[in-house]
């Protein structure tokens, strides 16, 4: 296929059954709406190309900064599209919680401005919340914002009851489904395909999926959040239930590792919450009665969730490291194989000793550049925890002493490399705490 | 048929306090979070209804044992990433002398001070904590800087104005050189931002020197070297978002490495800002509440509060805008869990985490944890003057209680908590009455005067001599906004401490730590 722009090729995404030997449902017909193989990689790049067509062309140039409120995949796809039309693009967010999220818009050229915290200290007559600082900046004389405004903007939803919608009505030969299944983030996808879908059988059915209070699902919001979004409207729903981030994960490990589907964690949490519902459903279907469909979409992929993944569930990226390892020592081990050396006797051995042992000073690069023992190495822990699985760092006839801040890690480590076999090593005891407290010099180069 | 916050699947409904449905009617309850000393308290209601009617209503009741310990629990935070250095006690928190001189008897080397007036001060020295445990911050008049310097108490200087000034008076009045903090602010400019792009927004305060201008400030305290002695550096963020402090803590160490270039030799990194304390014990209550409010103020329910408050939230066409101004009540880290994650948390450019760049270059750390140092540390008691049914046919009551919002500033601070009930005779839910909401009002002739504008549910309708309890009223909630408004009594305030199985009580400034067999000199 051949484009003159990679906007073309946003929309026409495929539909693809869910063998039901996966799901489990005798009577209903899963198919999952793949909208993470649009060229941006999400359901986003429909209403950002939808929304941000009529302001680029106008602004195209002009020196002019694209802005919205979002933290991923909207954010994404207008940075791309800002990025094409020699714009500038702002994402404003509460917090970026996926650091990989964040570490690609930079990477696309995005500026990401964190808001404020709630107070600590609360003045409740203080009724500007940082989101209508946000819009008094966007409606300031002068200003060089194109707002795209994808919580309000309708143009939002007309790009699912335009794109979508009728799409999934003709893979599926012409008919809407009997249920669709979306999670609501924008409430765009949700509101605008439901439309179309009810516009040819009144009798769809949509589930809406929310995120648990407590809880966190990229690109869906939680019951409460949602009812702060103009688009949402709860008569587009005939249940809204709540799904949680563990089953998100669980749905995401079914679509990966069955279904060859790379979703990320919010196409995974739609599947669990569409089996998890139509499973009662389907227990009250007879073999006699007509199969129902099912449609759900997938509305991204799983590579930039990892540090999500590996805070929930750190087991499923948990390649142990191999080597030698301080960590693993127990108490007892550093008691009986790390010899320390008090600030005093340290001292006299570095000026005097037969040979000098060489001091590694293990604390960060920036606190040793401010203060250090005079003449020695500055290998900062991490990395001397990389040397050292690969076998002795330093030659036998080599004296060592260690040095960290108290002389807790030090020990640690004498005692790994004395039972790695070398002769000398000596923790410095106290750490540099205690040698400045001892007075000895610390020097500043 | 839509049943908004509805949860299905098992899941979903086990991981929850609850797990029940919110249905119009059924007690919204927030349950206040006890902890002992203050459980048992609470479970002596004929004590507490002496202490009533000996005192009068309102009452305000420490426990100034809870104080110390509270600070024990922030010294093994210190303790289990190595730190050292004091956690101060910021005093406006309460006016309070048996919690300052409960402290005054704690380890001198781990708790200290923080006083911001000069009776703070005054009162602070009177109770027995030495001047090198004192630390004065916020806006200073002069008599209040000439007493702290006098004495050798901390300075923590809000501008470089208040530094000239100072370094002035010190020479003038021939006062001792002086230790002092530089109390920084406006960490957000985006030069400071260590990956360009990314900016982290913060609120604006009125307290404290921009860290931009900390050059100039360096410069200043050179030319100052005879006057006064740079300690260290101070940040204080009104946030609950702790990257925003970790942020701000990054800032402060690089800014003492300019102090030793410059050959100065501060050793003190002090935090400040709140660290939180959690009111309200159960989760699930906390997010059935709040969900509850948005359907309120979008009239899909009816109100939770009086004439419909929606504190902060307003219905825009079917659309919730706005912010709801409350305090996040319920916590599930605060306190010493709080600093515990502020110092574990890699910091945006160094890397390493708060505890690790403290440890590493030889700093030690103040805190201010604010309210959580006083978190469980009293309770504040209302007698139940009048009960009666809301005037519109709404179902509802008005309880008129023995006290004003300025003796229990819940309002003032947004906070959301449940009273316990303490009924005079002991017999809880005589005549099977079952929970019922009711409006907590005033004593003042005065429309605003609501001790709390949200529908408050009971286990059962409160009966005039009754007591309600507000647990947790320590924290800025119990004095500071006290007032003499239509010459009310304001609270008399005792002091608690438990004796084997009974209770002992004396008036608050009657209290020293040697006094009772639960302190320190007994």
């Amino acid at each position: 296929m051949r484009y003159d722009s990679i906007t073309d090729a946003i929309g026409n995404t495929p539909l693809v059954r869910i063998d039901p030997v996966v799901h489990g449902l005798r009577h209903i017909d899963l198919y999952a709406k793949l909208e993470m193989l649009n060229p941006f990689g999400s359901v986003k790049d429909r209403p950002a190309w939808n929304m941000a067509r009529p302001l680029l062309e106008a602004a195209a140039g002009g020196g002019e900064t694209v802005v919205e409120l979002s933290s991923g995949n909207t954010a994404k796809a207008l940075a791309l599209l800002a990025g094409m039309h020699g714009l500038r693009f702002k994402s404003v967010t509460n917090r970026m919680r996926v650091p990989e999220i964040k570490e690609l818009l930079l990477l696309l050229g995005a500026e990401i401005e964190e808001l404020p915290g709630q107070s600590e200290c609360l003045d409740p007559t203080d009724t500007d919340d940082p989101l209508t600082r946000f819009h008094q900046a966007l409606s300031e004389p002068g200003s060089a914002y194109v707002h795209t405004d994808q919580y309000f903007n309708p143009r939002n939803t007309e790009a699912h009851a335009a794109g979508t919608g009728p799409e999934i009505v003709k893979d599926l030969d012409g008919r809407a489904p009997d249920w669709f299944i979306a999670c609501v983030g924008t409430a765009g996808s949700s509101t605008g395909v439901a439309r179309v879908l009810r516009e040819h059988d009144p009798k769809v059915r949509v589930l809406g999926l929310v995120a648990h209070k407590s809880d966190f699902i990229p690109g869906i919001r939680t019951i409460d959040e949602v009812r702060q979004v103009g688009l949402f409207d709860p008569a587009t729903y005939d249940t809204i239930e709540s799904v949680t981030s563990d089953e998100a994960i669980d749905g995401m490990l079914t679509l990966i590792r069955r279904c060859g589907l790379l979703s990320g964690p919010t196409g995974g949490a739609a599947y669990e919450g569409a089996v998890r519902h139509l499973r009662a459903v389907d227990a009250e279907l007879s073999d006699s009665e007509q199969r129902q469909t099912a449609v759900f979409i997938v509305c991204d992929r799983a590579e930039s969730y990892l540090s999500y993944i590996r805070q929930r569930r750190p087991e499923l990226l948990g390649s142990r490291l191999r080597g030698p390892s301080a960590a693993a020592l127990t108490e007892a081990e550093i008691q009986a194989d790390a010899k320390a050396v008090g600030s005093d006797d340290a001292r006299r051995w570095i000026t005097a000793g037969e040979p000098r042992p060489i001091v590694v000073d293990l604390r960060g690069p920036h606190a040793y550049a401010a203060l250090h023992i005079e003449g020695s190495v500055n290998i900062v822990d991490e990395l001397f925890d990389e040397l050292v699985r690969g076998g002795l760092p330093f030659s036998k006839r080599q004296p060592v002493l260690l040095a960290c801040p108290v002389g807790e890690k030090s020990a640690r480590y004498a005692a790994l490399l004395t039972r790695m076999g070398h002769p000398d090593v000596r923790s410095l005891a106290g750490g540099i705490v205690a040698w400045r407290d001892a007075g000895a010099p610390l020097v500043r180069e | 048929m839509i049943t908004p916050g509805r949860l299905t699947g098992a899941r979903s409904a086990g991981m929850r306090g609850e797990g029940k449905v919110p249905v119009v009617g059924v007690p919204l309850y927030l349950r206040p979070r006890l902890e002992p000393p203050l459980t048992s308290l609470l479970a002596e209601p004929p004590f507490l209804h002496s202490l009533v009617d000996a005192l009068g209503s309102p009452l305000n009741v420490l426990l100034p044992e809870r104080i110390a310990e509270n600070a024990d629990r922030f010294r093994a935070v210190y303790r289990d990433h190595h730190l050292a250095g004091r956690v101060y006690y910021a005093h406006k928190a309460n006016r309070s002398s048996a919690l300052v001189r409960r402290l005054a008897a704690a380890d001198p080397a781990g708790v200290g001070i923080d006083v911001a007036s000069l009776g703070e001060l005054r009162h602070a020295l009177g109770c027995g904590v030495t001047p090198d445990r004192i630390m004065a911050t916020g806006p200073k008049d002069p008599e209040f800087l000439w007493l702290a310097a006098r004495v050798g108490a901390t300075v923590n200087l809000d501008s470089p104005g208040e530094l000239e000034q100072l370094a002035g008076m010190v020479r003038k009045y021939d006062l001792p050189r002086t230790d002092v903090l530089l109390r920084l602010s406006a960490f957000e400019s985006a030069e400071d931002s260590p990956r360009a792009g990314v900016r982290v927004l913060s609120r604006r305060s009125r307290f404290g020197s921009p860290v931009g201008e900390v050059g100039e400030l360096l410069s200043a305290f050179e030319r100052h070297r005879d006057a006064v002695e740079l300690q260290g550096v101070a940040y204080h963020l009104d946030t609950t978002a702790v990257a925003e402090k970790v942020r701000a803590l990054e800032r402060c160490v690089v800014v003492m490495d300019e102090c030793r270039a410059r050959g100065l030799a501060p050793r003190v990194i002090d935090v400040g800002g709140g660290f939180g304390v959690g009111y309200v014990a159960d989760a699930g209550q906390w997010e059935r509440y709040t969900t509850a409010l948005t359907e309120a103020v979008l009239g899909t329910r009816p109100p939770l509060t009086w004439r419909g408050h929606g504190y902060g939230l307003r219905n825009e066409g079917g659309t919730v805008r706005g912010a709801a101004a409350l305090y996040p009540a319920y916590r599930p880290t605060a306190g010493p869990g709080y600093l515990d994650e502020l110092l574990s948390l890699p910091t945006p450019s160094l890397g390493r985490p708060p505890a690790t760049l403290l440890l590493e270059h030889l700093y030690d750390l103040y805190v201010e944890p604010g309210r959580a140092l006083v978190d469980q540390c009293g309770l504040s008691l209302a007698r139940v003057l009048d009960v009666r049914r809301t005037g519109q046919g709404g179902g509802g009551y008005l309880v008129r209680l023995g006290m004003n919002a300025g003796d229990v500033s819940l309002e003032e601070h947004g906070v959301l908590v449940d009273p316990v009930l303490l009924p005079r005779t002991g017999g809880v839910g005589e005549g099977g009455e079952g929970p019922v909401g009711v409006h907590l009002v005033g004593n003042l002739c005065l429309e605003a005067d609501l001790i709390t504008r949200r529908t408050v549910f009971l286990p059962r309708l409160p009966r005039s001599g009754d007591l309600l309890a507000f647990a947790n009223t320590a924290g800025y909630v119990m004095d500071f906004h006290a007032h003499h408004a239509q010459r009310q009594p304001v609270a008399r305030t005792v002091a608690v401490t438990r004796e084997g199985d009974s209770w002992r009580w004396c008036l608050d400034e009657e209290y020293w730590p040697i006094t009772h067999p639960g302190g320190q000199g007994a």
